[in-house]
């Protein structure tokens, strides 16, 4: 059993096509999950903004947001700026090329991303919130930072706490929000592309499922910014093959619930052939270092 | 007592299955607790059922108690079918490119061994309404619908196609679906409709079975699912 297990990958919210929980919390405790980061479906299938809104809304201390950017020319993206991107302080932030219509390697895509990940110097960038965040801060800070009520994460300063986006505290704070996409939304070549145009880009991908291990194989050999999420990695053996070659720490728990199982996942977190430490690593460890907490 | 009835060894050709192994797969199971998993050879589902069908029994008697066969037929091969030492026969429409209702397979329902299909919603070879058809045309012999239909989407449509028809039985595995919809096909069609499977290893066996393992169920459903009605239905003794 991890000692911590953070679910990198969960939506809340209503979906059109289903009757599913809108809050995950029940199932998070059900389940013995200790967080998640999570994006808002208004986002996915409705309104991107709408949901980013709703998202940093909530106000749980347990569902660390993940809201949505649409890079794109002026009156076609969301928000309206890298700038505004950097102001809401999340540590990680999820693109969906394929539902938002965009070319991910694009060049209105690529300039957005280098904005996120290549600040311009000014006063504000010792901080990844800095003075310019506004009223945003609050909502986005507070649960990244907070403590997990009811786990073992304890405090904040205790195992598994994030450092506070917008406070500066912690080795985390200032640095560029790690970049989601679904691997439905794309393809392993063009992820390639955008790591290879962009070293410094933290990626993670979600959802990369069974069918495409060679690919996503050599993608995590080409590019040592990629993560990977473990949650449908699902064909015999996978994920202790992935770990074997790329290490425990380059794989993140995460499942995609509610649309996806929650359930398998966590069962196989339990019973993987990995030492306790490696399981660890990818139940809450890898994320938190890939995040920017305490390693 | 934890029955796999959808299992397979084998590698495939359109993905990395990085254990094809039954070994494997029986130390999957002791890792689990999987008392035993009917399975096809990979190869049989593909292009040499015979050849298959005669590994998938040789690793039967290598791992007593361990694993039960379903020999595939493959219709355009016209496969021997035999009694000794399998749990029944597989078929999968998909692969074959021969509708599950096609009159080829009348040796397979003539025979009368219990039969896992692979579903598909929406396939032309597969959809769960060719269940309720053969499923009207043989109603003596056992069937299971691989996958209920695979696609979400699907399931509940299949779980009314075939209510009426108490000789099909749910099979759940699949990587689309999720402990919350194991439990509403426990609601649907009743839990005793219900069996627990994994695809393993074309799927991962602890993913399949956490699916279910961790499904909000009651216990009494969660032990019919995923044992009780396959050993009643293939007549098994622990």
């Amino acid at each position: 059993m991890p000692k911590l297990i953070v679910d990198a990958h969960r939506l809340v919210g209503p979906v059109p096509f289903d009757d599913l929980p809108v809050d995950p919390t029940p199932d998070l405790d059900r389940l013995g999950i200790t967080r998640a980061l999570v994006t808002h479906t208004l986002s996915l299938y409705s309104d991107a903004e709408a949901g980013n809104d709703a998202l940093f809304a909530l106000g749980d201390p347990r569902l660390v947001p993940v809201p949505v950017v649409v890079p794109g020319v002026p009156g076609a993206c969301a928000p309206a700026t890298p700038d505004a991107v950097r102001a809401w302080g999340a540590r990680m932030v999820r693109l969906c090329p394929e539902r938002h219509r965009f070319d991910l390697t694009g060049p209105a895509a690529l300039r957005w991303l280098t904005a996120l990940t290549d600040p311009p110097p000014g006063p504000d960038t010792g901080s990844d919130m800095g003075s310019a965040a506004g009223p945003a801060v609050g909502p986005v800070a507070g649960p990244v930072a907070g403590p997990v009520a009811g786990s073992a994460a304890g405090s904040a300063a205790g195992p598994g706490a994030w450092p506070a986006a917008g406070t500066g505290a912690g080795s985390g704070a200032g640095t560029a929000p790690v970049v989601a996409v679904d691997l439905d939304e794309t393809s392993t070549g063009q992820l390639r592309t955008l790591a290879e145009r962009l070293p410094g880009l933290r990626i993670l991908v979600l959802n990369p499922g069974y069918r495409r291990l060679r690919a996503l194989a050599e993608l995590m050999a080409e590019a040592p910014g990629v993560w990977v999420e473990i949650g449908t990695v699902n064909t015999q053996g996978g994920v202790e093959w992935l770990a074997e070659r790329f290490g425990a720490e380059r794989l993140v728990f995460g499942t995609g619930a509610p649309v996806a199982d929650d359930c398998g996942p966590r069962f196989l977190l339990d019973h993987l052939d990995l030492t306790p430490e490696e399981t660890d690593l990818i139940a809450a460890g890898s994320l938190e270092r890939l995040l920017g907490g305490r390693s | 007592m934890i029955l796999d009835a959808h299992g397979h060894v084998g590698t495939w050709p359109d993905f990395l299955i990085p254990d094809p192994t039954a070994e494997g797969l029986v130390a999957t199971m002791d890792r689990i607790g999987v008392t035993a998993m009917g399975i096809s050879h990979l190869l049989a589902v593909g292009p040499d059922a015979e050849r298959g069908n005669r590994l998938a029994r040789e690793i039967a008697e290598r791992h007593p108690g361990r694993f039960g066969v379903w020999q595939v037929h493959n219709p355009h091969h016209r496969t021997p079918l035999t009694r000794d030492g399998v749990w029944g026969v597989k078929l999968h429409p998909d692969v074959h490119h021969c509708r599950l209702d096609d009159p080829r397979y009348d040796p397979v329902w003539e025979f009368g061994l219990p039969v896992l299909a692979h579903g598909q919603t929406e396939s032309p070879w597969s959809d769960p309404e060719q269940f309720a058809t053969v499923a009207a045309r043989h109603p003596d012999v056992p069937i299971l619908m691989g996958h209920t239909g695979l696609w979400p989407y699907g399931f509940a449509r299949a779980a009314r196609l075939v209510a009426d028809h108490p000789n099909v039985y749910l099979e759940v595995c699949g990587s689309k679906s999720t402990g919350r919809w194991i439990a509403r096909l426990a609601e649907l069609a009743g839990p005793e409709r219900v069996v627990f499977g994994s695809d393993a290893c074309f799927l991962d066996l602890r993913i399949g079975y956490g699916r279910l393992a961790l499904a909000p169920l009651t216990p009494a459903a969660r032990a019919l699912i995923q044992g009780a009605n396959l050993a009643r239905l293939l007549n098994l003794t622990s």
